[in-house]
């Protein structure tokens, strides 16, 4: 039914897809696994027409697509339910389910074809009622019926449980399963959840960094088998150094052994049960407990989404607790007061939208967050700015015209320094980093990591949350991963079984 | 990918360039201003001399007029002076505003409460003089603030966009002076018992001292104080935002609310602040129109037009503000050009041209000078999103 033939998409230097081939045939749910930025979705919105490979052909039914074209695309009959909604929060059910159509509206016909529609797949939604409205459940059934209205031959599911309930992810696929069975349809679903690719799939693919690195037929495999394709037996780092031609002794400079005894005993940072609700109920830390010793790195691995944006947000002051409790070198914090966090450095993900000032100096973005050492009373001093900013710059090797350059004039690498090097000069007892080589470059990345390890046998205790891996492998002395914002395992880095790692991320608590 | 990375950043090809690239663009921006500004004057000056000759007047004659009208004379300096200090105080307020990020284009409502409250206060006071003068630019300040308190409320516990109400309170502004000049028992002036005309709408007549002191005076002019208030408030608010912790705040605000909660910025205090402090600006404003100028509040329908007190004062502030791009120091030769442009067309209609093509041939030159600041800062955003993209891709 669904055809994909040689397909390769790059992304200036990444390969997103490299040559991937794949069958899905009629009345078949197909899974598709992998990391984050394995591919999987590059090649979903390949299929959608949303993006234009360079090489490689689509065929639905036999029918070549042509490329790029989303309309032609949906048209042929694939149909995408996307992981992030897109719908229109301030219109109805029925207004958003006959979205894109053209000519006059009849709106009772499109009442009753919501109707209808929800009736046969078991996806009734009322459709007066506007999307504000509606559960995160709810909203992806709309999604669903958007699609199913137009009988596409292939469905396309992105993450598509990512924000449902256990309940509405298991009734969800009820009614897929019915649905391919009874149609004659091809499902492809994409997932990180290997319970559910178990669950409900009747043959799984793997990618890795772009390629097919295997496919079976569900019932001939286990999750276990899964989990170790997914986050394979990557190139070491140790290759990856050597691919890019550092010499063997500088590695020896860079992996000197942090020995135990750096570690200290009592916790710096403690996380008792911490839970913190979403505006529409959802839980974005479920009793999370996690605590950090001076002088350790604790690699908090986890597939993005797990909850690891709201412990960060949380960590920076910016969200309330619902439950639990926050301590910081022993003493129980006041979460959301002012300065109650302030032994805490964190650097977040999204570090252009919250992490810099993009219009402001890179010597202002440098002393964000410690006006108070370079001010008296309330006045700054400019020259005490200038002398701190170029230091920074020199010692972290912030590649930039001066430091009176507005950060957007900066890479996004070196934005990122201007981040590291404000709070690590921060001397605080904790430090807290979320993906800190995402975008760089391997250089880049390099030099990140060794500045994290500096920190903490200077007796930090750094956090280290990543979906990356190899990453987590690389860094930490010990490893926690996130699912569904919560931990669930933990385990000393020397301790660590790929395998167990790649089964707590798909939320298999052995 | 290279292996140098570590000690020469691969991605240092972008940055390097771009920082390189940023100076260069730096400086032509300050080249192209220049040309576009020239073109855009030839081009007003052209299309006003076309007008004026349908009109049957005499191009050179009329821009003499402009000139000597508004820097051609003590008196018509003092004028473009007095103009200039109205203008200046509104535009400082309004880049507090726009530097936390939030449009306040209520100026003009703004301005006529502030005189408004002014005027109460200095009817009502037992005392006139010096002292006098502070209290009722104060009370002016504080009835600017007042006409604010309500969108910086509802635009952070309702989500409400301040644009709306602020604009919105300046029509509610303009009924309120409205009818409080024309109600005996509120404002409006007392009639003298032999008197055969109605009263007008406006008020009493403040006393003569609580005018605003003279710089310098002579026939048919008088220079108040005002313009220095206002070249300090400027300065004041140049050096709050550029060099003190809380415009540092401030502007990290405005730029990215995002990084300014990981700050502990709390968005009601200061973005709610900054609204009421630069309506306050123009309440002052206000108050030096009343005490400098007008020495009675005036309002209403007058010969069939409606007049406000505020005269188009608020308005002139916010576009000085924006074509200074929100920076006060840059405000006072800004603030300064529109002042003697106000000055200079008053002075036009005066040589007998038509109020009508007097004001065109003013909106035309405003036109040639604020097109070229606001493409620049245009071509400035576009950079900056490239920029991102780049980064993003």
């Amino acid at each position: 039914m669904l055809e994909i033939a040689g397909v390769t998409k790059r992304f200036g230097r990444i390969l997103a897809c490299d040559d991937v081939t794949l069958d899905v045939a009629a009345g078949e749910i197909r899974g598709l696994l992998g990391q984050n930025g394995a591919g999987k979705s590059t090649l979903m919105r390949v299929v959608g027409g949303v993006l234009r490979p360079e090489r490689g052909t689509v065929k639905v039914d036999a029918e070549e697509l042509p490329v790029g074209d989303p309309i032609k695309a949906n048209a042929a009959g694939v149909g995408i339910v996307h992981q992030h909604f897109s719908l229109v929060e301030a219109h109805t059910v029925w207004e958003n389910v006959t979205l894109g159509d053209e000519g006059a509206l009849d709106r009772q016909a499109a009442i009753a074809r919501v109707d209808e529609l929800g009736e046969r797949y078991g996806l009734a939604v009322d459709p007066r009622a506007v999307i504000h409205d509606l559960s995160p459940g709810e909203r992806q059934r709309v999604e669903i019926l958007k699609c199913l209205r137009r009988e596409p031959k292939v469905i396309i599911l992105d993450e598509p449980t990512s924000v449902l309930t256990r309940q509405e992810g298991q009734r969800l696929f009820g009614v897929l399963t019915a649905l391919v069975r009874d149609t004659g349809r091809a499902v492809v679903l994409i997932s990180h959840r290997l319970e559910e690719i178990m669950a409900t799939t009747d043959r799984v693919t793997v990618l890795r960094d772009g390629r097919v690195v295997a496919t079976h037929r569900t019932g001939d495999t286990t999750a276990e088998e899964l989990a170790a394709e997914m986050l394979g037996r990557r190139l070491s780092l140790v290759d990856d150094r050597a691919a890019v031609g550092v010499s063997a002794d500088e590695l020896a400079d860079l992996d000197v052994g942090r020995t135990a005894s750096s570690v200290g005993r009592e916790p710096v940072l403690e996380l008792d049960g911490v839970t913190v609700t979403a505006a529409d109920g959802h839980r974005l830390l479920d009793s999370l407990s996690l605590a950090l010793r001076p002088g350790e790195i604790v690699g908090l691995a986890g597939v993005e989404g797990n909850g690891q944006q709201a412990l960060v947000d949380l960590l920076s002051n910016v969200l309330t607790l619902d439950a639990g409790e926050v301590r910081v070198l022993g003493r129980r914090v006041a979460i959301g007061r002012r300065g109650a966090l302030r032994d805490l450095a964190v650097i977040p993900a999204d570090r252009q939208r919250s992490g810099v000032v993009l219009q402001m100096t890179v010597a202002e973005n440098l002393v964000l967050n410690q006006l108070g050492s370079v001010s008296r009373h309330g006045v700054l001093r400019r020259q005490r700015i200038a002398v701190r900013a170029r230091g920074l710059v020199e010692e972290y090797r912030i590649s930039t015209a001066g430091v009176d350059a507005p950060v957007w004039t900066l890479s996004g690498g070196n934005q990122q320094r201007v981040v590291l090097a404000r709070e690590l000069s921060r001397g605080t007892p904790v430090l807290v980093v979320a993906q800190p080589t995402q975008g760089l470059d391997v250089g880049a990345m390099e030099s990140v990591w060794t500045r994290l390890r500096e920190a903490a046998d200077r007796g930090v205790a750094v956090l280290v949350i990543s979906s990356d891996v190899d990453e987590i492998l690389d860094l930490s002395d010990r490893v926690a991963v996130i699912f569904g914002g919560r931990i669930l395992g933990e385990m000393e880095r020397s301790a660590v079984d790929t395998d167990r790692l790649g089964l707590l991320m798909g939320g298999v608590a052995s | 990918m290279s292996a140098a990375a570590d000690v020469a950043p691969v991605d240092e090809a972008t940055p390097g360039d771009s920082g390189a690239l940023a100076r260069r663009a730096r400086w032509s921006d300050a080249g192209l201003f220049a040309v576009l500004l020239a073109l855009a004057l030839l081009l007003a000056l052209a299309l006003a001399s076309a007008l004026l000759a349908v009109a049957d007047a005499s191009p050179a004659t009329v821009f003499d007029a402009i000139i000597d009208g508004s820097l051609g004379s003590a008196p018509a300096l003092a004028t473009t002076l007095n103009h200039t200090s109205l203008i200046l105080v509104v535009a400082a307020g309004t880049c507090i505003a726009f530097r936390a990020g939030m449009v306040n284009i209520g100026q003009e409502g703004q301005l006529s409460i502030g005189g408004l409250t002014a005027t109460a206060v200095a009817l009502g006071l037992p005392f006139a003089g010096p002292w006098a003068v502070v209290i009722i630019l104060l009370a002016g300040a504080a009835g600017g603030a007042i006409w604010a308190v309500a969108p910086a409320f509802l635009r952070f516990r309702r989500g409400v966009s301040e644009v709306v109400t602020t604009l919105l309170l300046n029509f509610v502004a303009f009924q309120a002076v409205s009818y409080a000049v024309n109600q005996p028992r509120l404002l409006q002036e007392d009639v003298r018992a032999d008197s055969v005309t109605a009263p007008s709408p406006q008020s009493n007549r403040l006393p003569d001292d609580d005018m605003l002191p003279a710089l310098s005076s002579g026939t048919g002019y008088r220079l108040h104080v005002g313009i220095v208030i206002a070249v300090v408030l400027a300065l004041a608010v140049g050096f709050l935002i550029r060099r003190t912790t809380l415009g540092f705040r401030l502007r990290v605000f405005g730029f990215n609310p995002r990084a300014a909660r990981r700050l502990d910025v709390k968005p009601g205090v200061m973005g709610g602040g900054a609204l009421i402090a630069s309506a306050a600006f123009a309440g002052l404003a206000g108050a030096v129109l009343l005490t400098g100028v007008t020495m009675r509040l005036q309002g209403g329908f007058s010969s069939g037009v409606y007049g406000s007190f505020s005269n188009n004062f608020g308005w002139e502030g916010l576009v000085v503000a924006l074509v200074a791009t929100y920076d006060p120091v840059y405000a006072i030769p800004v603030g300064f050009l529109f002042g003697a442009l106000r000055a200079g067309s008053g002075a036009l209609t005066a040589t007998g041209i038509s109020p009508t093509i007097a004001a065109v041939v003013q909106a035309l030159v405003l036109i040639a000078v604020t097109v070229p600041a606001l493409l620049i800062v245009q071509r400035r955003r576009r950079r900056e999103v490239q920029a991102l993209r780049r980064e993003r891709i």
